[in-house]
């Protein structure tokens, strides 16, 4: 299953090899800056021209959703509605309330959409193409979207506001509530890969680690969801309650780099996603990677839209209940239960896992989950109220015995 | 079972997302038109409708082409504007008596008119001011020829308010589509429509008629 | 550069000046700064200072976990701490002490910096590029950084392994104590 019949050809080895040719030898640092600096640009640029894409996706396909259209009058089938949307954002007034404090104010959006184009630099695009090979890739994920918790506080704070702060700490303890299970789900797969690289993640995912572990799956989108504040999670935005949360006081491009990095938080989740669980760029055929990538995060892209379409938006001790009632007990026991078949299952010598390994983990996974699933559904889920027949009144035929 | 709930959401949406007709948005005040569509309302197959208008049918698919969507509307319906048929009025002025707010102006001068009948005034000025009104309709209760009556339009945003005070010209010469409220002769008639093409003339909306010369003659002058 | 990295490089000495002179310049600011936000804020590029000097220590995995464990949880409950301070606005109070402080941190300064100059370090780049050790010695001991991860787990589970539970207990003590605290009677 490798896919590479077909090279796509912007890799960072090619790129890095090129300019190091033209540099002189003690210089080979400035080709790995210059080569580093040629796709972290392409990158960047591809991210926010695809967060632009989706939000028009996203709007069309809600309105599909919800039996209603989305945007339609700029351009054909609304087309043109993202550069609507951009020019409004530059054409605003770019407010700092009087007693804000200016520079933390200015630097908390920043650091919001920074450390989303941080994690991008992880994500294998094929099987050359990537931009880092960290050897300590998934610890580097948790680290930096942990990143986020500060900037929200940042925005909060400096906006002076009582509604801003409230709505920023809320967001702050769920992000840091359910930073736990997403990590441990990460434990998960670093446990089945060995290794806590992206790279080599994807490389020894032979079996999706999504049949492997549903349970981590599940998990670790459940946790992704509610660290992005995306429904149901959405408490921080809900516009009818509480001002705008921590974004109250920003207007003009501060406020579009919120929207930017809101709308690009789904993007990298699904990669990511796809990245760990749904075995990267490999495929099979002749298509090559870069492709089956794009696919499979389309795919998660597409579900986490779903989700936002359908389901309401959950309360603040729900979320809570819900982070550390029941996603962190059945990360403890994914992981546990991942940890012990791992330990029998795999060959004594070199510590390695084969495919057939996988296969069996995955049986028995799926068995766990089901079993824990109906128990939970056993014990927590509410029965339906048995409400009474209505018994018929003695006044109901007034009108028939008057005749 | 713990998500059976949510599943169900899911498939609803699922099914809204994919069955073609779940899609009840009325777009107004125009809609944009697909080629079927377009080749429906000219009553031609869509593919002769696309040979013979090539261009057209490019901007269609393409999601320029727009048409003006006409919401359905109760003939009841009290719009914002009014009907006045100038071979009813007499000048009497008793909508401008009966208005609670008294944004009727009217202003009257001896025509000449229906001398014998009784006096029918020339109105020189008849002015309602529609920024102010608020539509209760007593003036269209008190008209006794059934001259004046609620319109059917509700497309009267102007940019400034003396632009809102609608005069005796625009009254004589806009189309004539009154509502049937407090007017049952309207409302019995087969297939009326506030926005139909034709307009109601001004025998069809009244109640009754003067009395002609000879009604007169014979009722009243001989007694 | 894209080797295993044993050489530094006039890059490396730059980005290690830049650092440090930014991690310094953050911890003053931290105890100068009124502001207590700010001074807290200062404190996070602080610790993202002494990331990047792990990071050029070759030591990448404790970069990151600080990174997890400083800017993501302790400057948060920093900051929580902050925010349920009263009268907080009105920033850090005149301290009358200032100028013998100043005195005696400069004196552990020099007692530290006297501490350093005169101890012999054995840093692995000067060993191999004074061909101080054999050769095979020398690839063994590259090797050590060609994969921090598996080492420092193993030597947690295996050698260390007191501690590792030690700290799990006393993160539970901890737990214990705030769900104590909390709990209405």
């Amino acid at each position: 299953m490798e896919g590479q019949a077909v090279k796509a050809g912007f890799d960072f080895l090619g790129i890095y090899g090129f300019f190091d040719g033209l540099m002189p030898e003690s210089l080979d640092w400035l080709a790995f800056l210059v080569a580093g600096f040629i796709l972290a640009f392409a990158i960047i640029n591809a991210l926010v021209v695809s967060t632009a894409v989706y939000t028009w996706f996203e709007r069309r396909a809600l309105g599909k959703f919800q039996s209603r259209l989305g945007p339609n009058r700029w351009g054909p089938f609304g087309l043109l509605q993202p550069i609507a949307d951009v020019v409004k954002f530059m054409s605003k007034e770019d407010t700092v309330p009087d007693g804000a404090d200016r520079q933390v104010f200015t630097l908390a959006p920043i650091v919001f959409v920074a450390t989303g184009f941080l994690v991008f630099a992880l994500i294998p695009l094929g099987s050359n193409d990537w931009l880092s090979r960290l050897n300590i890739g998934l610890v580097f994920i948790i680290a930096v979207t942990s990143v986020n918790t500060l900037a929200i506080f940042m925005a909060g704070w400096s906006s002076r506001n009582k509604y801003a702060m409230f709505g920023a700490m809320r967001g702050v303890a769920m992000l840091i509530s359910y930073e736990v299970p997403m990590a441990l789900a990460i434990a998960a797969v670093a446990l089945a890969s060995q290794s806590l690289s992206t790279y080599t993640v994807v490389t020894n995912q032979e079996v999706p680690f999504m049949l492997v572990m549903p349970l981590a799956f599940f998990i670790f989108v459940a946790a992704a969801s509610a660290e992005m504040s995306r429904t149901p999670f959405d408490l921080i935005e809900s516009e009818s309650e509480l001002g705008s949360g921590y974004h109250t006081e920003y207007s003009g491009m501060k406020f579009a780099l919120f929207q930017l990095a809101e709308f690009m938080a789904p993007i990298i989740v699904s990669c990511i996603v796809a990245t760990l669980f749904l075995s990267g760029w490999r495929g099979w055929g002749p298509i090559p990677g870069q492709v089956w990538f794009i696919l499979k995060a389309l795919v998660v892209l597409c579900a986490l839209l779903w989700f936002r379409a359908t389901w309401p938006r959950l309360r603040v001790d729900q979320i809570m209940e819900f982070a550390w009632k029941g996603l962190f007990p059945l990360s403890l026991l994914n992981l546990f239960a991942v940890a012990t078949e791992i330990q029998l299952l795999r060959d004594p010598v070199t510590g390695a896992l084969t495919d057939s390994d996988m296969w069996a983990m995955a049986a028995i996974n799926w068995a766990i989950t089901g079993i824990v699933f109906l128990a939970v559904s056993r014990m927590f889920a509410r029965k339906q109220l048995q409400r009474p027949l209505p018994k018929p009144s003695p006044l109901a035929n007034m009108g028939a015995e008057a005749e | 079972m713990y998500g059976a709930g949510m599943a169900k959401g899911l498939l609803v949406t699922m099914k809204n997302f994919v069955k073609p007709d779940r899609m009840f948005t009325v777009q107004y005040p125009d809609r944009k038109v697909s080629p079927t569509e377009l080749a429906k309302m000219s009553g031609v197959g869509v593919f002769t409708f696309m040979r013979k208008n090539p261009k057209t049918a490019f901007k269609a698919m393409t999601g320029q082409m727009t048409v003006p969507a006409r919401l359905k509307q109760h003939p009841r319906f009290r719009g914002e504007e009014f009907t006045w048929y100038e071979q009813r009025c007499t000048g009497c002025a008793s909508c401008a008596k009966y208005c609670p707010l008294g944004i009727i102006r009217i202003v009257t001068s001896p025509s000449g008119e229906q001398v014998q009948e009784g006096q029918k005034y020339h109105l020189d000025v008849f002015d309602i001011d529609i920024g102010r009104c608020m539509f209760c309709g007593l003036c269209v209760e008190a008209c006794p020829y059934d001259a004046l009556h609620m319109g059917s339009g509700f497309e009267e945003g102007k940019y400034r308010r003396k632009d809102l005070v609608v005069t005796v010209d625009r009254l004589k010469s806009q189309p004539k589509h009154p509502s049937t409220w407090f007017r049952p002769q309207i409302q019995g008639k087969e297939g009326y429509h506030p926005h139909g093409e034709k307009d109601v003339t001004w025998q069809e909306a009244g109640r009754h008629e003067q009395p002609s010369r000879k009604h007169q003659e014979e009722k009243w002058a001989k007694r | 550069m894209l080797g295993e990295g044993t050489e530094s490089s006039v890059i490396t000495d730059v980005i290690f000046w830049v650092i440090a002179v930014g991690t310094i310049v953050a911890a003053i600011a931290v105890v100068q700064l009124r502001d207590l936000f700010r001074a807290a804020l200062f404190l996070v590029v602080a610790f993202l200072g002494a990331a990047g000097m792990f990071v050029l220590l070759r030591a990448e995995f404790i970069a990151v976990v600080q990174v997890l464990i400083y800017v993501g949880a302790i400057s948060v409950l920093i900051i929580f701490a902050i925010m349920t301070t009263r009268e907080v606005e009105q920033g850090s109070p005149y301290n009358r002490l200032q100028v013998p402080a100043l005195i005696l941190a400069g004196l552990f300064l020099a007692g530290v910096i006297f501490v350093i100059f005169s101890t012999e370090w054995n840093v692995l780049d000067t060993a191999i590029s004074g061909g101080r050790l054999a050769d095979e010695t020398a690839t063994k001991a590259s090797e050590v950084f060609a994969g921090t991860v598996p080492r420092i787990a193993g030597l947690l589970i295996r050698e260390y392994v007191l501690a590792f539970e030690v700290a799990s207990v006393v993160l539970l003590a901890a737990i214990i104590g705030a769900l104590s605290l909390m709990r209405e009677r």
